[in-house]
């Protein structure tokens, strides 16, 4: 009997020291920015074909663009990011944080000059600015990134036939072309615990029929921000920048 | 009591019986990366090593992966040719002619995808096609790692590479591999005027080749990125000199119409698409084009200056596409050849660690 008392007289003190459990760990955040191209209210897909506002046949072919420096005053979202719609989506990125922190943000439409001209090759190898990851969307050291690529095919040429003859693209860099962007008031979406969206739209329609700043595809249908190609790269990325909006 | 000797006794049989641990470790191989050039990702399941990339080796010019011990790998990408074939298409075992022409073999280590079409997603599922392929070397893998079973060295080699015993096609993939990225080109002439127009710093050896870079070479490479020059650098930049795309560059359908990335996707909108290849080493890595359809350079620069047709899935970078090309004039056309004859690396080509080691 004693045996058997001191046995439970152990047990209990085994497991009153018994070390409390852990607090359930901290759960991360995942943060993911994703924009929705556009053609007016329609949600838009590559290879689809639309009509432009001066009425031609015209499909989207590839539409890539950089942000850089997306922050919320001293807090950081991503110091770089690439949108590929065709490669990725419509996810920009995604990442941990805390979305309490980016109610507003600014940023770059392109790559910042303090990276643009950088060894492209020495960036890490997840980093959207590798080489190895920027693809088509690098020129060289001198002139640097791509910042936004929009290319397509349009049909200009009244033959009666509705083959997209005619290709335009849109290849905006240089420090010079680089734009700024600034959104207050931004609310982040929570569609399941732990997850946060913040969704972006880009409406190629406003993107070509900017009131004061049409693009019309016939005539203007090339820009690699050169010499003799300033007053379209100007309106491209104007209109790039109002076509960019939160969803 | 008898029943405790006698367990025991078992006991201690089987730990004696229990198989030596092995113990062996491969060593590890260090790539020797142009300091130009991004890192290289390995696959995780395939790190490099000595043993594996020395495996790898042999195995590329191993003619018993083919089904009558006539070919291997080096069969279709000749050293001397830019390991790529200087016939249009290649011929298998069985006589049977492909219906494209030999990739070059360089700097595969920062692909992610292979073939003209793109339908392997890494190197080594690119290993795993030809030797099964019954118009390649048509061998079945059971048959080609029997065939290696056979030969102890072979065993052995494997059990260095890996770490244990068996042959089969995983392995001989994953050891092709390794060596196939060792296959690194970064020291032409070309790199020298990469690193000088950047800034970086040229060595001893970089600077003599540097006093000898003509100014001709340097006019054709400007050419080979001004916009309204010859505008290749859109397909065909950096130090790598290409992009990952699928493109189609504007050739004529032949008479095959191969489809391209399309015979993969099914999708119409990669009709006549294919891999942008890289440019390195192009003057020994004739003929040109997916379907080895232009035999030497000269009909390259024609084709680009003069020759592009029209399509619906014409790469729109082909700007000048509507007027057939970028209209080069004779000097032009001569000064980018001089560019891109810049492009080969005779160290590589002639590099011994990537010659038949029998």
């Amino acid at each position: 009997m004693n045996r058997l008392l001191i046995l439970i007289f152990l047990a209990f003190t085994f497991f009153s020291c018994k070390k409390k459990e852990n607090p359930i760990p901290q759960v991360d955040n995942y943060l993911s920015v994703t924009v929705q191209p556009k053609f007016g209210s329609n949600n838009l897909f590559l290879d689809s074909i639309y009509t432009s506002p001066e009425g031609y046949k015209v499909k989207f072919t590839d539409l890539k663009f950089y942000i850089t420096q997306l922050k919320n005053g001293s807090s950081t979202l991503t110091d770089a990011t690439i949108f590929d719609f065709r490669e990725n989506g419509l996810l920009a990125f995604r990442k941990i944080g805390d979305p309490t922190k980016f109610s507003a943000l600014q940023g770059f439409i392109g790559v910042d000059g303090t990276l643009n001209h950088l060894d492209p090759s020495a960036f890490s190898n997840e980093s959207p600015l590798n080489i190895s990851n920027a693809g088509t969307m690098h020129w060289g050291w001198n002139t640097g990134y791509i910042f936004f690529s929009i290319e397509g095919k349009v049909d200009t040429i009244p033959d009666g036939n509705n083959s997209l003859d005619h290709s335009f693209s849109f290849h905006i860099g240089t420090d010079s072309y680089l734009s700024d962007f600034s959104f207050s008031n931004l609310s982040w979406q929570n569609p399941s615990a732990n997850e946060f969206i913040l969704p972006f739209k880009l409406d190629l329609l406003s993107f070509l029929q900017n009131p004061s700043q049409p693009i019309d595809l016939k005539t203007d249908f090339l820009t690699h921000s050169g010499a003799g190609q300033e007053a379209l790269s100007e309106i491209v990325v104007q209109n790039f920048k109002q076509a960019f909006q939160p969803n | 009591m008898k029943l405790y000797i006698f367990l025991f006794i078992i006991a201690t049989s089987l730990v004696s019986c229990k198989k030596d641990k092995n113990n062996f470790q491969a060593t590890p191989y260090l790539l020797e990366i142009p300091s130009h050039f991004p890192d290289m990702l390995i696959p995780q399941d395939n790190p490099m090593t000595a043993e594996g990339v020395e495996l790898g080796r042999f195995l590329f010019y191993e003619k018993r992966l083919s089904g009558d011990n006539t070919m291997n790998c080096a069969t279709c990408h000749v050293p001397n040719g830019a390991f790529s074939d200087p016939n249009v298409y290649s011929t298998g075992i069985d006589g049977i002619e492909g219906t494209r022409h030999s990739m070059a073999l360089v700097n595969l280590g920062w692909e992610d995808f292979f073939f003209w079409d793109g339908r392997a997603s890494s190197l080594e599922k690119q290993i795993l096609e030809p030797v099964p392929n019954p118009i390649e070397m048509h061998q079945s893998w059971k048959a080609t790692a029997a065939k290696l079973n056979l030969d102890i060295t072979y065993r052995n080699r494997f059990f260095r590479a890996f770490g244990e015993e068996g042959i089969d096609s995983i392995k001989v993939a994953k050891a092709i591999a390794q060596f196939v990225r060792t296959m690194i080109s970064g020291e032409s002439k070309f790199d020298v005027m990469y690193k000088y127009e950047n800034s970086l710093a040229l060595n001893t050896n970089e600077q003599t080749i540097f006093q000898s870079i003509s100014n001709e070479e340097w006019a054709g490479y400007d050419l080979f990125k001004s916009l309204n020059g010859a505008d290749c650098f859109h397909c065909h930049n950096g130090p790598l000199m290409r992009v990952k795309k699928f493109s189609n560059n504007g050739l004529l359908a032949s008479a095959i119409d191969d489809l391209g990335r399309a015979s993969f996707t099914n999708n119409a909108n990669d009709n006549y698409k294919f891999k942008v290849p890289t440019l390195r080493n192009i003057e020994l890595s004739a003929p040109y084009m997916h379907d080895g359809r232009f035999a030497n350079l000269d009909e390259v620069i024609e084709f680009y200056s003069s020759g592009i047709h029209m399509s619906p899935t014409i790469d729109p970078l082909i700007e000048f596409g509507s007027q057939g090309g970028v209209q080069l004039d004779a000097s032009e056309k001569l000064l980018l050849k001089k560019f891109l004859l810049t492009l080969t690396d005779y160290n590589f080509i002639n590099n011994p660690k990537f010659s038949d080691p029998n």
